[in-house]
């Protein structure tokens, strides 16, 4: 991303502090009810299969699925305008959670539903403010 | 015997692509005229319901102060663009009760393409924290996803679509207040420049300023000659649930119930005004509430034609597609041209015997999708 400072960033609060300083590291994490129930994004203070407030974060593989995307050309903020086509995707990871992300790179105008993806290498992740992924080679 | 209970006037400001009005000057325009076409004066109002993303910090209490009305029931929309709909239901309920007799509905908001933008950034903490710092495009970007979505599982195709805003096209040349009322054909909706692909320019609504009122009240209070009932009103929020891009909106909760409580089926609507965001979400509406099958869609649009005088006439004022997108009021468009329709006042694009009416609201755009659905069927009560 060209004017990283300027891109509108998350705001970070207790729920999602984990979230956001993991992927600063480039590691992705998702929550769960401790004691049991489906894994879940986007981080929240509360289990929405369960109704457990007792949650533990787990460390996905960064491996995933697109389900769809769209490959925005009008971007709503000008920090990403020298980045089109956005290719806005919903990707299934493989643990199971489901998120809305980028995917960025060479190809990414040329994505499809299905295919294998992501998240991007550990030293890129800084320039992305959330999980971002590559189309899997 | 309960008293009946239905749509008793309807006004709105015009539409401007920027305006230098206030909120308040676009509702106390739509709320006069609305008042003027019932019959009745800002006295006659006890309860007051009001629609506005751009209202905070006001509410519906100090836009009774503003108007100089005292009201015993007031109600501020929580339901994005499906919240007039359901404001208008909640009023029902509330002269039913006995909380108010006659209530002023209002929805409107007075922003232009940039200010959507900004709205869409900031739209709740979901958006904010984890679609907007992706460069998501706003609601083009997340409706791209929808329409891939159903386009790749069900087959639907882009010149089925497009014939829900060519339809609708044909009725805003005949509507002096829609915005959009050039010539608009098949080939230019395939063609157009690629804004959120698969999402091209006439997917979208142009969002302008702009304010839309109806009184709710019983019909012995409306004007003779001009009644028309709410046979049946449900709204539905967050489903389903944990779905990022769900090919349904959750009116298929309560279409069944929509109708039998009407006591009329699909096939039995002169008109219908549906939420129309997107022709894709236009399209989900008609599955949901079973004019065709679910997936069966692309068969259904390529089989009727949508203006006023088509085989479904469809959002039959041109729609938010032409009319433009005055924010909130896109929820409350639909209610306004389906009196119109059923009181015989359509002008141009007046619906030949138009009786009775369906009409959906949507909006409240969280991690994905439209969160909130609602419906109402209408009917002439002369």
């Amino acid at each position: 991303m060209s004017e990283f400072s300027k891109a509108p960033h998350p705001q970070a609060d207790a729920d999602n502090a984990a979230f956001l300083d993991a992927w600063k590291e480039g590691r992705l994490i998702y929550q769960r009810a401790r004691s049991g129930g489906r894994p879940f994004l986007y981080p929240r203070p509360i289990c929405p299969y369960t109704g457990s407030r007792d949650l533990v974060w787990e460390e996905a593989s960064g491996a995933g699925r697109v389900i769809s995307f769209s490959l925005v050309m009008r971007p709503n903020h000008p920090a990403y305008h020298e980045d089109v086509p956005i290719c806005l995707a919903e990707i299934e990871l493989d643990e199971g959670p489901r998120l809305l992300a980028r995917i960025v790179g060479e190809g990414r105008d040329a994505v499809t539903s299905g295919e294998r993806v992501t998240i991007v290498p550990r030293e890129e992740a800084g320039r992305y403010p959330l999980p971002t992924f590559v189309r899997t080679k | 015997m309960q008293s009946r209970i239905g749509l008793a006037g309807y006004g709105h400001a015009p539409y401007e692509k920027r305006t230098t009005r206030t909120l308040f000057s676009l509702f106390a325009e739509a709320g006069s005229k609305a008042l003027a076409s019932a019959g009745l004066a800002f006295g006659d109002v006890d309860g007051l319901a009001v629609c506005s993303f751009e209202l905070n910090p006001d509410n519906a209490v100090t836009t009774a102060e503003q108007f100089g009305i005292s009201v015993s029931w007031a109600y501020l929309g929580t339901a994005g663009s499906a919240g007039p709909i359901a404001s208008v239901i909640s009023a029902v309920n509330a002269i039913r009760s006995g909380q108010a007799t006659t209530v002023l509905c209002i929805a409107g908001d007075n922003y232009d393409v940039g200010g959507h933008f900004k709205l869409m950034d900031n739209f709740n903490r979901a958006l904010r924290n984890y679609a907007t710092p992706l460069g998501f495009g706003g609601a083009n970007g997340l409706f791209g996803v929808i329409q891939r979505k159903h386009m790749e599982t069900y087959g639907t195709r882009r010149e089925d679509l497009g014939r829900i805003a060519v339809g609708q096209r044909r009725s805003a040349q005949m509507n002096p207040d829609a915005l959009l009322r050039g010539p608009l054909t098949i080939e230019d909706y395939l063609n157009a420049r690629m804004i959120a692909d698969p999402i091209r320019l006439y997917d979208c609504v142009l969002p302008c300023a702009g304010c839309e009122a109806v009184v709710v009240t019983t019909l012995d209070r409306a004007p003779p000659g001009k009644r028309v009932e709410i046979l049946s009103g449900f709204e539905r929020h967050n489903h389903p649930p944990m779905e990022i891009a769900p090919l349904r909106g959750g009116w298929e909760l309560f279409a069944d119930r929509l109708f039998n409580q009407a006591g009329y089926g699909p096939k039995d609507m002169d008109c219908v005004q549906l939420y129309d965001d997107y022709p894709i979400m236009v399209a989900i509406q008609l599955e949901d509430l079973g004019f065709c099958k679910k997936g069966e869609v692309g068969a259904f649009l390529a089989s009727h034609s949508f203006a006023f005088d088509g085989s479904l006439p469809l959002n039959t004022g041109g729609g938010q597609l032409s009319c433009g997108q005055a924010g909130i009021a896109g929820g409350l468009l639909s209610v306004t041209e389906a009196v119109r329709q059923l009181r015989g006042e359509g002008g141009d694009r007046q619906v030949k015997n138009a009786r009775r009416g369906l009409v959906a609201g949507y909006g409240m755009v969280g991690y994905g999708h439209g969160l909130s659905a609602s419906a109402i069927i209408v009917e002439a009560a002369q």
